[in-house]
């Protein structure tokens, strides 16, 4: 059923008539712009080109928590090519890779990534030196269309390198600029690309500034162009950070002689981080510059891995460090108290036809949960972990949230791993496994993984009263209008401990450090009272990981230091002298230079 | 037997030349924006490829009965609806815009096709609904189906497209044949949303809006909602914006135009009327056009394409390119007018107002009689997804015309 139109003439004759009233309109506009000031837009179009050269805005700069500065910007030189000028492009592209001695090739892709048409320079070098330009400017009759421009760079501190702190800022990508909601990148704007300098990208590149240029038919630039003002560029926000930079150079130092580790220093009230280091590192200041192919492909293929950030990227087994985890689950559960003893330690414990070996052939004897911290007993907690189980063990981990990422600001970090009933079953199916497997992880072996990260913050919880905070590099954003922006403390949950069991925990801790037998002895610092744990986790690749993780002062922490050092040996001989020089630095602000192997009898773990 | 022999004589040849037309010279002008860049040379092929796609489809629309799209109109709308839905969470962004679905290296533009769905909708439930309009339900309805793609595409966010759905209502509105005042009256909250920003123009529009409803009568419940909008807007818009700062004002403005002059105001409206102003009479001829060239217009064939017209072929190629806009335009309103289905002639009208605004809207911006809003002129501007839409469109205007005897 359709129903009849009534037809009404006057309602489509007025829309015809405004139809052709617009139409109208048009016309004359048309009229008055291509003939009555035809001469005028002739002459503009002919005479005076515009061409826009974007004003680049200084990148923000990164000062340390006690106002020094970290990251700056400073001036550069780019190699710029103008087309226009050139009337060879061949020969030129030649002649300037003989000079330099790089790669014709490479100029040529340069060249045609960056032609825009041929009154558009072209960057074809960041932050040439002297020399170079010295070597140019000599022949520079031959080379027409050669060009340099002024440009800030970012630059790193030379003192110590945290290219895994800070990043690197580079040229955006073709990708990058689709992908980003943030308007204003233009080919050739800097970003940031990796740490700090990718996190806090937004905050920390301002706006680039636009000037409108006039230039002639045949691309000399007049000046500015008349009615239009040059847009001008807004700074980027500062940025303050939670480091210690004193302590970063302390904490690179200390690792110095060995070939990788890691230094994670937290501030337990907060989850500030104070230095945080993995090494090998790499100098973030080569990417500023000019960073040819064999460097970059050497960074990339280094079996070390340098460009990793073992602190939030690296999983290791966490040892001995995570006895504290099984000792808190068991308190909890009420199978143990601070004086329960086991059977006597032999230095072995027979379970089934398997000897589980402890670290210490010749055994500690009989102790109770306080000395078995204290002196790292493998035997104490083979017991202790067959008494949990697997199921509580690991109930228990999950509650700790040891399996989570701490969303620190840094990107890509990755999560710990603590294994499941379920997990063992999807690997192995269901059988009599268990019992096997839990002796292992209670003294934190087998499929049990830690980040530095997360055992660092682990044990900021452990004796700050049982609250994980999530850690942070940012303290403070200074905008350029003065505004100050602070970066407030986050809890991200609490440990499923009580207070008295954590009151046992430390006291282990405290013992671990200053009783004679204690395993992290090397710590021990006059006048403060240190706490910590030795671990030495056994790695299938070669020697031992040694751990260390410490806090100072016991009685009000101010301060968690989480040191690893690969493939050496045992924590308490090569990580908790590292810890203790941090700890020493940042509580008394002295720098103890250490003097070759500290050689002790102190029993290590 | 034949399943399908074409009346020559009801065929409506001159509107299928205008779209040709348009269109061809929009490979050619594509073709003149960018054959001196380095890396999209090619661009015009890939329209070439997409012309090429539109006409198979439009020939299936045509054949295609009209009764067909009429039982369908609310269910082409709600797939519009749910797609423009769909987009904002998985579509593709760029340029700060998320519009697009992406496959493969083929992208589509979900609003282009709202566009149609919405026509059919509108044009249905004014072709059937037997509500007189001063009925709030009838109001409420025709302005509910137009306003959620609306909405919708604002969000993505895309101002000039969200504008061609408040002109489509405008004009449906206009169609069924709804007094003039009367419309003032519907739109009136819009305008005090606008004249809010200073309380003298939004007094004078409020006392000019008492006059018109003692004028118009439209019954008590309608009075109390328009007068309660009206003061709503405007009382909220000026004690909401003067509390915000310059910057966040500037990114509201932002925010509702990505690409509204990225480079300061003014620079791309100046730098089209130079490109068409040099022009002249006779224009600087085909690819010698020096601002097209040197790519001083980040957006010449899109929604700038009428400035590479007037800069390569002048006053001349200008008002020819304008004339047969124009005369297509006129096409489509007789088909409307001629059409005794009355959803066919609702849709004849929805189809060729949605084309006369986007082409007007587009010319004006690019003569500098309007504020850049990001506007593709149908047929002739670059992309895929509007070239394959305008066809589809012009194809049911062509099959109305065929079978403008039936009811």
């Amino acid at each position: 059923m359709t129903k009849t139109k009534i037809v009404d003439y006057s309602r489509d004759k007025l829309a015809f008539y405004l139809v052709g009233l617009i139409a109208l309109i048009l016309t004359l506009r048309l009229f008055y712009l291509q003939v009555i000031s035809f001469s005028y837009y002739r002459q503009v179009s002919e005479e005076n080109r515009v061409r826009l050269v974007s004003i680049p805005a200084p990148r923000g700069l990164i000062w340390d928590r006690n106002g020094k500065r970290m990251v700056t910007n400073r001036t550069s030189y780019s190699l710029l090519l103008l087309p226009y000028k050139t009337q060879d492009m061949n020969f030129l592209v030649k002649k300037i890779s003989l000079l330099l001695n790089l790669d014709e090739n490479f100029l040529k892709e340069k060249i045609k990534a960056g032609w825009v048409n041929r009154y558009t320079p072209i960057k074809l070098m960041k932050d040439v030196d002297f020399k170079t330009i010295c070597i140019l400017e000599e022949q520079n009759e031959e080379l027409p269309g050669v060009s340099y421009q002024p440009e800030k760079v970012r630059s790193y501190p030379s003192l110590y390198w945290a290219g895994h702190l800070f990043g690197y800022v580079g040229e955006v990508s073709q990708k990058e600029m689709e992908d980003s909601k943030e308007k204003g990148l233009k080919l050739g704007s800097n970003i940031g690309k990796e740490g700090l300098e990718k996190e806090y990208d937004e905050l920390l590149r301002g706006e680039d500034g636009m000037n409108f240029l006039e230039v002639s038919a045949s691309g000399k630039i007049l000046g500015p162009l008349k009615d239009k003002k040059p847009l001008p560029y807004t700074v980027g926000s500062d940025l303050v950070l939670t480091i210690d930079s004193d302590l970063q150079v302390e904490a690179e130092s200390a690792l110095s002689k060995y070939n990788s580790g890691v230094v994670v220093a937290l501030d337990p009230q907060n989850g500030e981080v104070l230095a945080l280091v993995s090494k090998p590192g790499f100098d973030p200041n080569q990417f500023s510059s000019f960073l040819d192919e064999n460097t970059w492909k050497s960074l990339i293929n280094d079996p070390s891995h340098p460009l990793l950030n073992r602190a939030i990227q690296g999983v290791y087994p966490p040892g001995s460090t995570y006895k504290l985890l099984t000792a808190g689950a068991a308190l909890e559960s009420k199978i143990v108290d601070r004086n329960t003893t086991f059977s006597y330690c032999n230095g072995g414990f027979l379970f089934g036809n398997r000897v589980f070996k402890c670290w210490q052939p010749k055994g500690h004897g009989r102790l109770n949960l306080i000395q078995a911290i204290a002196q790292s007993c493998d035997v104490y907690f083979y017991h202790l972990s067959l008494k949990l189980g697997l199921d509580r063990w690991s109930s228990y981990a999950l509650q700790c949230g040891l399996d989570k990422k701490y969303k620190i600001d840094l990107l890509d970090e990755v999560s710990g791993m603590i294994p499941t009933r379920s997990f063992y079953e999807r690997k192995f199916g269901k059988g009599e496994w268990v019992k096997n497997l839990v002796i292992n992880l209670g003294i934190g072996q087998g499929e049990v993984l830690t980040t530095p990260l997360g055992t660092a913050v682990f044990y900021t919880a452990l004796v700050n009263g049982g609250i994980v905070y999530q850690p942070h590099l940012l303290k403070q954003i200074r905008s350029p209008d003065g505004r100050v922006t602070l970066n407030r403390k986050t809890a991200l949950s609490r440990l499923p401990f009580s207070s008295s069991t954590l009151n046992v925990l430390k006291e282990g801790l405290i013992e671990a450090v200053n009783s004679p037998n204690g395993t992290g002895g090397l710590a021990r610092i006059p006048d403060i009272l240190v706490g910590g744990k030795t671990g030495t986790a056994q790695n299938p690749h070669g020697k031992e990981h040694a751990w260390f993780v410490g806090f100072a002062p016991a009685e009000h922490p101010k301060i968690v230091v989480a040191v690893l050092v690969e493939k050496i040996g045992h924590g308490g001989v090569f990580a908790a002298p590292i810890a203790k020089r941090i700890i020493e630095r940042y509580l008394k602000g002295v720098s103890i230079e250490s003097g070759g192997e500290e050689k002790s009898n102190f029993p290590t773990d | 037997m034949k399943l399908f022999k074409l009346k020559t004589e009801e065929f409506d040849l001159k509107l299928f030349a205008c779209a040709l037309l348009l269109s061809l010279i929009g490979i050619l002008l594509i073709y003149s924006a960018k054959h001196a860049s380095l890396n999209e040379q090619n661009l015009f092929l890939r329209q070439l490829f997409w012309l090429f796609l539109s006409l198979i489809a439009a020939s299936i629309i045509f054949i295609t009965p009209l009764r067909f799209h009429e039982i369908f109109s609310y269910l082409y709308y709600l797939s519009a609806v749910l797609l423009l839905g769909a987009v904002l969470f998985v579509g593709a962004t760029r340029l700060g815009a998320t519009r697009w679905f992406e496959l493969k290296g083929f992208t589509f533009q979900p609003s282009e096709w709202a566009k149609i769905a919405t026509v059919f909708a509108l044009a249905r439930y004014l072709a059937y609904s037997k509500r007189s309009f001063k009925s709030i339900l009838w109001i409420g309805t025709v302005i509910l189906l137009g306003i959620i793609p609306l909405l919708l595409v604002l969000k993505q966010p895309d101002l000039g497209t969200s504008l061609v759905f408040l002109a489509l209502i405008l004009s449906m509105l206009y169609k069924a044949k709804v007094p003039l005042l009367f419309i003032l009256l519907i739109f009136s909250p819009m305008i005090s949303l606008v004249a809010g920003f200073h309380w003298v123009s939004w007094g004078i529009f409020f006392l000019f809006l008492i006059y018109l409803l003692y004028l118009l009568r439209p019954g008590f419940f309608l009075s109390v909602w328009v007068l309660g909008l009206n003061l709503g807007f405007g009382i909220l818009t000026p004690l909401i914006w003067n509390r915000l700062h310059d910057y966040q004002k500037l990114r509201i403005l932002v925010f509702l135009d990505p690409n509204r002059d990225p480079l300061g105001a003014g620079y791309q409206i100046i730098q089209s009327k130079v490109a068409i102003g040099s022009g002249g009479i006779f224009g600087k001829g085909f690819l010698h056009g020096s601002q097209t060239k040197l790519a001083f217009l980040p957006m010449q064939h899109t929604d700038f394409i009428f400035s590479v017209v007037g800069e390569e072929f002048g006053l001349i190629g200008s008002l020819i390119f304008l004339a047969i806009f124009f005369y297509l335009i006129f096409r489509g309103l007789s088909i409307a007018s001629k059409s005794r289905n009355s959803f066919n002639s609702n849709v004849a009208f929805g189809l060729t107002s949605i084309f006369a605004f986007q082409g007007i809207v587009n010319l004006g911006m690019a003569v500098g009689l309007l504020p850049v809003t990001g506007v593709p002129f149908p047929l002739t501007s670059y992309g895929g997804s509007s070239l394959l839409i305008s066809w589809i469109s012009i194809s049911i205007l062509l099959a109305i015309h065929y079978k403008w005897t039936e009811y």
